[in-house]
């Protein structure tokens, strides 16, 4: 998936402008002349000038306004695709109130099956996976990963 | 010599040994798969080094990096794919000798040459790091922001991608290096009112995000196309060698001189360190029309160049505190967490730390020859690891890994939307790498910079005014010149495959 060099020049061109906004509301202090929105600025300008050149390259060479590689067009490939943001997502969602365990079971198992590994083995190696992880970040290295259901047992 | 002892006491710990032998077989075992790189290693190391004192931290980076860059040429010479963008150079080469039935002297060359390569990029860095540290002791603010100023624009000239899209990046890096409170003044810029942007933007999530997610949602496409591996079985790899070593002793020395230098320049690393000295390998060499059919001299110079490279990026990093690749910029990021700022004044309060590091890099090359040896024994296995299993476990340490950074899910989302960022962008040609540098230096950038600004009191010329500041500003100026003119006369470069 790919803009063309203007669309993304246009688009990158009014957040450089955003930014710049943004810092207007930026304080400044007397007698100070160089303040917090000095550095910000002089980024924005240069995103904003690297924007413009994008824009002006594209607008030149023309072109389709989006391209789309051959893989966008397979359903099962794009599935695969949003699997890997999507389980993320899921993760955000559900670890707090099911806890680590569960989810990263579920996430581990819904993943390697989905993505055709054998039950037999998808199972034991998604459980095994699970609590090992678990052991050495919770057990071992003391991060207060989520307990969510399982809060009573562990 | 004090500092020596020490040193020699840290390394040697049984709890740090353990540290660099783990992070050795992990290092091996990621460089070794296509896909994985070295820095994808170090993302995901980082979360568990974390929680560590600094010389096992360190160690297992410094132990795990080694090994994946040599590992890299593993599948590059069996299945001409590159483990690591560092052996991308001469993978096709090393897989036409394969083909010629001679891959065992391949592989030989290949480790007893990233060895070798190794320690002549580890001795320039214990010759002159320490050097370069007592002249860097009177660098002031101007010197500072002149040497980020450089080595931000080297990541981006040295870079393949389009000086545009490589400057986008930069940018957009170091206006991430902004949010939260501001340094001087104590002002929340770009935080809206969220309490977790006030601390700034989490620098190891975003990495894990740029280099670990958006890899894995590039794997997940072409997951279903896996070929079957086919492996030939591998002999006496060290057969032979010693004729390769007699014959092209001066390519050796060449290729390792010149991963040296590119290594020490700020901004790049291995992987140009390889395509640069396989280059000119070709270009001095007696039969260039030789190169591409399975010749051996090509490789010596690359594989020797990559692994000195490794070592002597670490020179900028630890002297100046200024990365020589994105390896070491996430070094960096992690002696900042451990509240030692890089720099030459560790050189005097921490030299058994210095040390230990070099001690380390010796151990690391030195346990490269059994392992890397092993590893091109089990290459079969491991290249047999289902990726279809291998994808999800590294999604899980991503999501882990970043959860642990924050301790709360301020992590995990910022991961996975730098991770959706890191694709995009990658799927437009911007290099992901300056951004990261950007988000690294950012802070120490504009410090000196607003700091230079108020003792210069708006007459730009003070910025010269020093021998080494001035020389350093009319480097840099110079580069930004050559790469305006160049963006004027060619306008759209296409990006090398």
């Amino acid at each position: 998936m790919r803009l063309n060099d203007s669309l993304l020049g246009a688009i990158l061109l009014v957040f450089a402008g955003w930014v710049w906004w943004l810092t207007t509301y930026f304080p400044s202090f007397p007698g100070q002349d160089y303040g917090p929105n000095l550095f910000p600025r002089i980024l924005a300008a240069g995103i904003g000038l690297c924007a413009l050149l994008l824009l002006l390259r594209g607008l030149r060479a023309g072109g389709a306004a989006l391209v789309l590689e051959p893989w966008t067009r397979q359903p099962a490939r794009v599935a695969s695709f949003l699997m890997i943001p999507g389980g993320a997502l899921a993760y955000i969602l559900l670890s707090d109130p099911l806890g680590f365990i569960p989810t990263a079971f579920l996430l581990l198992l819904g993943l390697f099956l989905w993505f055709r590994a054998r039950p037999v083995l998808a199972l034991p190696v998604a459980a095994g996976m699970t609590l090992l992880v678990h052991w050495f970040f919770a057990g071992l290295m003391r991060v207060p990963l989520p307990r969510g259901l399982l809060d009573s047992v562990l | 010599m004090d500092a020596l002892l020490q040193a020699f006491g840290l390394v040697f710990d049984p709890f740090v040994l353990g540290v660099i032998g783990v992070s050795a077989l992990f290092g091996m075992f990621v460089g070794a798969m296509p896909g994985l790189t070295a820095t994808m290693a170090t993302a995901l190391l980082v979360p568990v080094t974390f929680f560590m004192p600094p010389v096992p931290a360190l160690g297992a980076i410094v132990t795990a990096t080694a090994m994946a860059i040599f590992a890299g040429d593993i599948p590059g010479a069996m299945l001409r794919m590159p483990g690591t963008p560092a052996s991308a150079a001469y993978a096709d080469e090393s897989y036409a000798m394969t083909q010629k039935g001679q891959l065992n002297l391949c592989m030989g060359v290949n480790l007893v040459f990233s060895v070798a390569g190794g320690m002549i990029g580890v001795a320039v860095l214990i010759a002159f790091a320490p050097l370069l540290a007592e002249v860097a002791i009177n660098f002031s603010s101007y010197e500072y922001f002149w040497l980020a100023c450089l080595g931000l624009t080297c990541a981006v000239f040295m870079s393949n991608a389009d000086p545009v899209k490589g400057f986008l990046s930069l940018f957009f890096g170091l206006l991430l290096a902004t949010v939260g409170i501001d340094p001087a003044a104590g002002f929340p810029r770009f935080t809206f009112d969220n309490v977790d942007l006030m601390g700034g933007v989490n620098f190891v999530a975003t990495m894990i995000g740029m280099f670990a997610v958006s890899e894995l949602m590039r794997g997940a496409v072409s997951l279903d196309q896996d070929a079957k591996v086919v492996v030939q079985a591998v002999g006496n790899i060290f057969k032979g060698v010693g004729g390769v070593f007699r014959r092209y002793w001066l390519n050796f020395l060449r290729g390792s001189a010149i991963g040296t230098a590119i290594g020490a320049l700020p901004g790049a690393g291995a992987d140009i360190a390889a395509w640069i000295s396989y280059a000119m390998s070709k270009r001095f060499s007696k039969q260039p029309e030789k190169f591409g059919t399975g010749e051996v001299e090509g490789i010596v110079d690359a594989t020797s160049a990559n692994n000195s490279a490794l070592a002597s990026a670490w020179i900028p990093a630890l002297v100046f505190g200024i990365p020589g690749d994105s390896i070491t910029a996430i070094v960096i990021g992690v002696l900042y967490m451990k509240g030692m700022n890089p720099g030459p004044t560790v050189f005097q309060e921490n030299p058994q730390l210095i040390y230990a590091v070099f001690l380390i890099f010796i151990l690391a090359n030195i346990i490269m020859l059994p392992l890397g040896w092993a590893a091109i024994k089990s290459a079969r296995q491991i290249l047999r690891a289902p990726r279809n299993m291998l994808l999800p476990v590294i999604l899980l340490f991503c999501l882990v890994g970043s959860f642990a950074m924050t301790n709360s899910l301020y992590g995990v989302v910022l991961m996975l939307a730098m991770g959706i960022l890191g694709w995009v962008m990658e799927e437009h040609g911007i290099p992901v790498a300056p951004l990261i540098l950007g988000l690294v230096l950012g802070e120490m950038l504009e410090q000196t910079f607003v700091q230079s600004m108020i003792k210069a009191d708006g007459h730009w010329l003070e910025f010269f005014s020093r021998p080494i500041a001035g020389t350093l500003g009319v480097v840099t100026l110079g580069i930004w010149l050559v790469m305006l003119g160049r963006g004027f006369r060619r306008g759209p470069v296409a990006a090398p495959a």
